[in-house]
């Protein structure tokens, strides 16, 4: 028996138009879309398809490039070429903008909410990463920039546990960044990529984080002597040779621990870890692969928080795909 | 004899060739250094009135909110006054210069403050 991974429905949700990422609520009832063509869009299953429930249409100027839901699940946030990140309330089936967030100087590439839901990223061509508060009245107030990348930020992701974020660049690098007296800084430079840095997951328990680059690599990198101030990773494995093009995307499922990947060659690819192997050389191997999953560039790849084999990706052509991943062992 | 010659025109005509090119240089280089180095004061000297002028503003304030805005303009005030203005070859000068800015652009955040001040100044660092 092979892993597989098959269609389950595909659809066109932002016409004419890049959709430029996916993101599923906590629960898994609902999917995030976003575009080229300045709207969010909320999907809903319908027995055993996906049907839009609400377009937000009138919230940025330019193309949103991110969705982030809270970890409570009624706060959407969105990122956009326009340089804000609007906070979208949800009420019954529709979201209200709560407040928007200015200050970055251009393109705010991503926005990530920290597992504890009171405190939000945001990243920017600008080069720097924003740590905002929110207080219990839904007031959200800048508590730092942090400038430790000499090149636009891509990505921006929270460990699932602890409170530490990590960012990566078209500067090649990857940062990870802890609080220390109110003040965010950066506590390590994770080199290794030989391009752009454009996505970043950690795994369930956050031990370690995955980086996937326009070099075509995927790397994943071990946190060495934890604890204390300063954090010291380590890349533990490279997975090359893999890929045509560049990696746009990587996500690490929370609850099988497989990885998958968005790739500008079209394609949509599963690595399953080797049990077997040592903890800290890990290794990966390849699953399952959909070479032509979408007709363009596959912009993101996002697991099911639920139910485990569920994937969703979406594409330069503006469509979404939904996939079941299962594995034979 | 003629290749000793015309060895030693090309010696000279180097040597020559390599004082002039050191002379231009020298006023080349001061030239882009004063040019570069008001560029970067213009800026610092209007972080710092700007920081200045809003802690008068907020000082007599007791709530919390103006509380958290002068905290917030101690750093960039603090780094500013530890500047080495006299040392042109302090190394960390583009780093502290990036954390004044970043700085800057949270307090400017904080009060609700548009940061375009190109209107005062034309800064953006100093490229090579």
């Amino acid at each position: 028996m092979k892993d597989t991974l098959a269609l389950l429905q595909k659809f066109n949700a932002h016409p004419d138009s890049r959709c430029w990422y996916v993101a599923w609520n906590p629960k898994g009832t609902l999917l995030a879309s976003c575009g080229g063509d300045r709207a969010i869009r909320i999907w809903g299953r319908e027995g055993d398809s996906w049907e839009c429930k609400t377009v937000l249409q009138d919230g940025h100027q330019r193309a949103v490039r991110k969705v982030a839901w809270s970890p409570c699940g009624n706060y959407l946030a969105s990122a956009s070429f326009d340089a804000t990140t609007c906070i979208w309330k949800k009420k019954n089936d529709d979201f209200e903008c709560l407040t928007v967030l200015e200050g970055h100087e251009n393109e705010v590439k991503c926005v990530a909410w920290a597992p504890s839901g009171n405190l939000l990223a945001t990243c920017s061509r600008d080069k720097s990463v924003w740590i905002w508060e929110v207080d219990e009245e839904d007031e959200y107030e800048c508590v730092s920039v942090v400038n430790s990348h000499t090149q636009d930020v891509k990505h921006v992701v929270w460990h699932p546990t602890q409170e530490l974020l990590a960012s990566c660049s078209y500067d090649n690098n990857v940062c990870v960044y802890k609080e220390e007296d109110d003040d965010w800084e950066c506590r390590a430079i994770l080199e290794g990529h030989t391009s752009t840095v454009w996505g970043l997951t950690f795994d369930p328990s956050g031990q370690r984080l995955a980086s996937c680059s326009d070099d075509r690599t995927v790397k994943i990198w071990k946190e060495c002597q934890p604890g204390g101030t300063d954090t010291a990773w380590k890349c533990v494995c490279t997975l090359s040779g893999f890929h045509g093009r560049t990696v746009y995307d990587i996500a690490w499922c929370p609850l099988t621990g497989a990885l998958a990947t968005a790739c500008g060659d079209d394609g949509v690819r599963v690595f399953k870890e080797d049990e077997t192997a040592d903890p800290d050389q890990p290794v990966f191997s390849l699953s399952a692969h959909v070479p032509k999953a979408h007709s363009q560039d596959v912009n993101c790849i996002a697991w099911h928080p639920k139910e485990a084999g569920l994937l969703v990706s979406c594409s330069d052509n503006g469509e979404i795909a939904v996939w079941n991943y299962q594995s034979a062992v | 004899m003629d290749s000793v010659i015309t060895q030693s025109f090309h010696v000279e005509g180097y040597r020559k060739g390599f004082d002039e090119g050191t002379r231009q240089g020298m006023i080349d280089g001061r030239k882009h250094r004063a040019s570069h180095g008001a560029k970067l004061s213009t800026e610092v000297s209007f972080d710092y009135g700007f920081g200045i002028t809003w802690k008068c503003l907020l000082q007599n304030n007791t709530d919390v909110k103006a509380r958290k805005r002068l905290k917030a303009l101690e750093s960039p005030l603090g780094l500013i006054l530890k500047f080495p203005h006299e040392e042109p070859q302090y190394e960390n000068l583009q780093e502290d210069m990036e954390k004044v800015r970043a700085k800057f652009r949270l307090v400017c955040s904080l009060l609700n403050v548009p940061t375009d001040f190109s209107d005062y100044v034309k800064s953006g660092g100093i490229s090579f």
